[in-house]
């Protein structure tokens, strides 16, 4: 539904500024989808008459018109197919900013053009650029635009839920707004028409589907006159959206604007009598005959069946009922009597009828959401009102109002203390009673609760006499089944139950006001969990065995490791009163505990080792007593792969460091430093620590055979190396916490890899020949891998073979192969001038 | 006779495609034939050779021949492509009786399975995970958690006591005074970690073991609140099918105390080795926040109540996997581990 602020503002008093009545819109559930302001036009822009009009020769549309503006006359060209002398328009003075354009004092085919004659979309009021604008004969000459277009405006697109037809309509999201922003709703005042009883202009009305029809209402106008409509009646239709047509057309869909009801107007003297002895125009509510044809006002023809509902006079439809109105019965230009059609349909024919043909209208659209029959007659005289005034002609007989079964009042009660139980907040029982009011339900009594709804006055239960203005609320804890009655408003179809008025009040009161009842502090550290299991699940996937060890440690253990005695005693917290002498102290170190589970593997026939535990250090540091998680990791034997094709590989310092990269690398951690590790356990040539930001994050290494004689093992007559990993998991886990993914568009050209093989000095690092191919072209060089290292027989000594993809993209456009030969060739040149490397 | 030179050149190559084996050798025949210096190129030189008369009729029977040998080209072409095709739709040469490449994934520990397994439910229910130290203060683990100074569990006998005047926590209840100190109600946690007790390892006791402790501190708590979650999980962990029951007992933090029993997971109740014929096992100490605690804690005890409960998780890891000894699970034996590579957490 599209609305105009102006429009909106005659039913109720808008709030001080646009932002408020958006906010008030949304928090009172109607959704605001798309906001136009229309701002005010310059005052130079104002109304005007062409005097003269002259076509410039040689040109198809162009013509010379001098327009009097109050001022002038001056000479202004222009194009539009209407322009023509004697119109009243649109001129937009020399120096007037427009929405789009800045008008100046121009020369067109050698003629000069000192201003503009306007169309409706040059003047940002809508998007018609069919022509410019003409307004009716007798407009006064020279006036500001902005008076008669109601500027400035606003636009404004709400969405409406499909519970609620009744905000199909000015009046109904006047009364909303009303309610919640505690105004008073100004309704149009209507008065009755009884009309002249006039034998002559009778109608036969005949309703033979009350079930799909509920309520068929006519009303006979004669002595009009059709023709365009007065210019704020057309100002109003554009502003929301539709297309202004004809005086009586204009008015009914005015009256749906306003009212959300849709009405139709047919030509009296179009509609056939069913026959001689019956000889008024007739009327008929029926059901489509099978295969019946029907031509809609859209030109269209339409094979209908028996499941469509149609308006038809004596012969043939005159209307696909509550959707579209037909063309031999419609309003034209000869029209002098019409019959005004005020009716209700039920959802579901309109919907399937509507699905069916694939027709569907503002009229469909609205019939669709259930609407209420009972006030037709009122929607049905407010547009009598607006015929009458703007139109003229004279009102024949009464109204022809065919209702077979009124609907029921409907009685609903809702207890202040379930608002509570489900909203969360007391909501005093007075304010309860001035919210309902004010959507327009009526206060009945108050009483018993009951859950059943109630049709019928005299079932209403007792009333107990209890004033709520004294705003004593207690009564309704005290009895929790009290409650209040109202009568539900007809057009308030979405009201049925309790909760359905829970929620009107819970809406209206603010969803603001719902208190904050249980604040749960957040005190999980989600974070850390997830990356515990992120590492032992890696673990666990690659391999390992956990290992659970107590947290007591034999401290000579301590010195195997070949740790200083004096640093050890600063650290070490030891236990008053142990079980016995090695388990005297608190561990500082997971390595000796999983020394002894290697050990105890070892002597049950396990050759293969892949163990590791995550647990807690502990030390003191002064007088503060010091836990960390830590994860230590031993490795030995063979990489099992359990294939009988593939032979089992020794683990090897490739395969640890995988290890410890993989989990690197799953953690999203950016190692910059790289270094030796000083630990005596540790062998010192094949060992390295991993640093990022400084912090230390791993490190791995090989056990001495020294160290591990300590422990019982022989390493020389195992013949198996031990590796020692080590992981910092608080590090890890301060470090991944601010990790974020955020996606990157993909690539729309493709990458392109080149592959290169060289001969290269033994004691250059393959990290250091990487970094320096990708400061060649950093924004082409994407990634450069190794995809073999060769050193041996036909390799001379002191060098190595390594053979590289190098992949190379551009984000921008498809590389050429020139352009990847070049980078290829300044590659191999940077190589050969930096390592002199020999290509292979 | 040029009949007879056509009809030669046709039978030719016939033969010659019938040598054919792959693509490669319709390529060489398609040049031989049709190519550029291909025997149809040279019967079209001879055309300007023969008189005006004679070279429409000639034209039309070479180029009926060149048809004939595109369509046995192609034909052959098709022959050899559904050969292909044939052969890779139908191949059999793998025995697939073989095992497949697989490399084999360890084992968490029982423990941290079901740590994880009981972190999950009690995560389902709404509760936070809280951690705290091993290291505690007399404070913390005794005089928050409204033990008296006389109480028999401060002895050298029962608590580790360490050399800088701390001990190691007998339960992780610490946990829960360290939130209720940091955090107002309402209260939802429980508390995973190391506990200590001057215990000698046996079947059913170590000196270091795991809990998960509980605490709620809401408005409107009740015992029944506390029986709901306890039977929820419960029945989470050993299924829907076992029964539970709680039955007074005493700890110095909880008014009521209660412990927790759920019917033999090993005999269902009827009575057995494990159970030893009582048909319940032991399952969970648990109680209503003694009002006391609540107090010390600044929380009012009018106005929120509380329940909290601990858990063993070696307890649990015996009875749901049927382990016999703690002790084994203190061994680390993979052998051991190996038979848990399979469960699902």
């Amino acid at each position: 539904m599209i609305i105009s602020a102006r429009w909106l503002s005659k039913y109720i008093d808008l709030p001080e500024t646009f932002e408020e009545l958006v906010q008030t819109l949304t928090f009172t559930g109607i959704e605001v989808e798309a906001i136009k302001e229309i701002p005010a036009l310059p005052e130079t822009v104002v109304t005007a008459r062409i005097l003269t009009s002259e076509k410039i020769p040689g040109t198809e549309h162009l013509q010379i018109c001098m327009v009097d503006f109050g001022k002038g006359p001056l000479q202004v060209v222009c194009g539009a197919p209407n322009c023509h002398s004697g119109l009243i328009t649109v001129f937009a003075q020399v120096g007037s900013k427009l929405p789009e354009m800045e008008i100046k004092k121009t020369t067109i085919h050698s003629v000069e053009s000192e201003g503009m004659l306007c169309s409706e979309k040059e003047l940002g009021i809508s998007d018609n650029h069919s022509g410019i604008i003409e307004l009716p004969p007798e407009t006064p000459i020279g006036i500001s635009i902005n008076e008669i277009f109601e500027l400035p405006d606003s636009i404004i697109e709400l969405e409406i839920t499909p519970n609620r037809p009744d905000l199909l309509g000015y009046i109904g999201i006047a009364r909303d707004l009303a309610a919640s922003l505690n105004k008073r709703l100004k309704l149009p005042s209507l008065r009755n028409y009884p009309g002249e009883e006039d034998p002559s202009i009778k109608l036969t009305l005949l309703l033979q589907e009350p079930q799909k029809c509920p309520r068929y209402t006519a009303r006979i106008i004669d002595g009009i006159s059709i023709k365009e409509s007065p210019l704020w009646l057309k100002i109003a239709l554009i502003k929301s959206g539709l297309r202004p047509i004809n005086n009586i057309v204009d008015i009914t869909n005015y009256v749906m604007l306003e009212t959300g009801q849709p009405l139709h107007a047919f030509d009296y003297h179009k509609l056939l009598p069913i026959n001689q002895e019956n000889s008024h125009p007739a009327i008929i509510v029926r059901r489509a005959k099978a295969a019946e044809e029907f031509i809609a006002l859209d030109g269209n023809l339409y094979h209908l069946d028996e499941e469509d509902l149609v308006i038809a006079d004596g012969q043939r439809p005159s209307a696909l009922a509550g959707i579209i109105g037909g063309k031999d019965t419609a309003i034209s230009n000869q029209t002098t009597t019409i019959v005004l059609e005020s009716a209700n349909f039920s959802p579901s024919t309109i919907r399937k009828s509507s699905l069916r043909h694939k027709i569907s209208t503002d009229s469909s659209y609205r019939f669709e959401r259930h609407l209420s029959p009972a006030h037709l007659e009122k929607v049905s005289n407010r547009a009598l009102e607006l015929i009458l005034k703007v139109v003229g002609g004279r009102v024949c007989n009464e109204l022809y109002d065919t209702y077979p079964e009124p609907q029921k009042p409907l009685y609903l009660s809702v207890r202040p203390s379930r608002f509570e139980e489900l909203i969360g907040y007391e909501l005093d029982a007075f304010l309860i009673k001035n919210y309902l009011q004010s959507l327009g339900f009526q206060y009945i009594l108050c009483g018993l609760w009951q859950k059943e709804p109630i049709n019928e006055y005299e079932l209403l239960p007792q009333a107990i006499s209890l004033d709520l203005e004294k705003n004593d609320n207690q009564i309704f804890y005290e009895n929790p089944q009290m409650a209040l009655y109202f009568q539900i408003p007809p057009y308030r179809v979405d009201i049925t139950r309790e909760a359905d008025i829970i929620e009107e009040l819970a809406r209206l009161d603010g969803f603001d006001k719902i208190p904050q009842k249980k604040i749960i502090h957040p005190i999980m550290d989600w974070h850390a969990h997830h990356i515990k299991h992120r590492i032992e699940d890696y673990f666990r996937q690659s391999g390992f065995y956990e290992m659970i060890n107590p947290s007591f440690i034999d401290p000579i253990k301590l010195e195997y490791l070949g740790e200083d005695k004096a640093e050890l005693e600063k650290k070490l917290i030891r236990i008053v009163n142990p079980q016995s002498s090695n388990q005297s102290s608190m561990r500082t170190t997971l390595l000796p505990q999983l020394m002894d589970n290697l050990l105890y593997n070892l002597n049950h026939s396990e050759r293969n080792l892949k163990l590791m535990e995550l647990g807690k250090l502990y030390w003191k540091d002064g007088n503060k007593n010091c836990e960390t998680l830590h994860l230590t990791a031993l490795m030995t034997g063979l990489n099992t792969l359990d294939h009988w094709k593939v032979k089992n590989e020794p683990i090897d310092i490739y395969s640890v460091k995988g290890v410890v990269e993989g989990l690197l690398d799953q953690l999203g951690i950016t190692i910059d430093e790289m270094k030796k590790v000083q630990h005596p356990w540790l062998v010192e040539a094949d060992n390295l620590a991993y640093f990022s930001k400084g912090n230390l994050c791993a490190s791995f290494g090989k056990m001495r055979v020294k160290t591990a004689e300590k422990f019982n093992i022989d390493i020389i007559t195992l013949k198996q190396d031990i590796w020692v990993l080590d992981f910092e998991i608080n590090t890890l886990i301060e470090l991944t916490r601010t990790y974020k993914t955020v996606f990157s568009p993909l690539p729309k050209f493709p990458a392109v890899i080149r592959d290169i093989s060289f001969l290269i000095n033994l004691s250059i690092p393959y990290s250091d020949i990487v970094k320096s191919i990708q400061q060649v072209e950093p924004y082409l060089i994407k990634d450069v891998n190794i995809f073999d290292e060769y050193r041996g027989k036909s390799i001379p000594d002191g060098l190595r073979s390594i053979s590289l993809h190098i992949i190379l993209q551009d984000y921008e456009k498809t590389l050429t192969e020139e352009r990847v030969e070049q980078v290829i060739d300044s590659v191999i040149k940077m190589l050969e001038n930096t390592w002199q490397i020999k290509m292979r | 006779m040029i009949d007879d030179q056509l009809k030669n050149i046709a039978e030719q190559a016939k033969i010659d495609l019938q040598e054919c084996r792959n693509q490669n050798d319709i390529l060489n025949i398609r040049a031989k034939y049709l190519g550029k210096k291909s025997i149809v190129n040279s019967l079209y030189s001879q055309l300007r050779n023969l008189s005006e008369e004679e070279r429409p009729a000639f034209g039309k029977k070479v180029n009926e021949l060149r048809n004939e040998l595109e369509r046995m080209i192609e034909e052959k072409e098709e022959e050899l492509k559904l050969q292909i095709v044939n052969a890779y739709d139908s191949v059999q040469v793998y025995d697939l009786t073989l095992p497949g490449v697989y490399f084999p994934p360890g084992s968490l520990h029982p423990l941290t399975i079901i740590r994880r397994k009981m972190e999950d439910i009690f995560i389902s229910l709404g509760f936070q995970i809280a951690e705290g130290p091993d290291i505690e203060d007399e404070y913390h683990n005794f005089d928050a958690l409204n033990t008296p100074e006389d109480h028999p569990s401060r002895n050298l006998a029962d608590t580790f006591y360490l050399d800088n005047g701390y001990l190691l926590r007998t339960q992780t209840s610490t946990v829960q005074v360290r939130i209720m100190e940091s955090y107002p109600p309402p209260i939802y946690i429980i508390s995973p970690g190391r506990c200590y007790r001057n215990d000698k390892p046996d079947p059913s006791h170590s000196p270091v073991f795991h809990q998960v402790e509980g605490l709620v501190v809401d408005k409107g708590i009740s015992m029944a609140d506390l029986k709901d979650t306890l039977q929820f999980f419960a029945k989470a962990m050993f299924g829907p099918e076992v029964k539970s029951r709680i039955r007074p007992h005493f700890f110095p933090f909880t008014e009521p105390s209660a412990e927790m029993d759920i019917s033999c997971v090993s005999c269902q109740g009827k009575g057995c080795r494990i159970c030893k014929n009582s048909g319940w096992l032991e399952l969970a100490g648990a109680g209503m926040v003694d009002p006391n605690v609540l107090e010390m804690m600044g929380i009012d005890d009018q106005k929120y109540s509380g329940y909290a409960f601990g858990i063993g998780i070696e307890r649990i890891a015996m009875l749901k996997y049927n382990i016999p000894d703690m002790r084994i699970l203190y061994e680390n034996d993979v052998r051991m581990l190996r038979q848990f590579r399979r469960e699902i957490i």
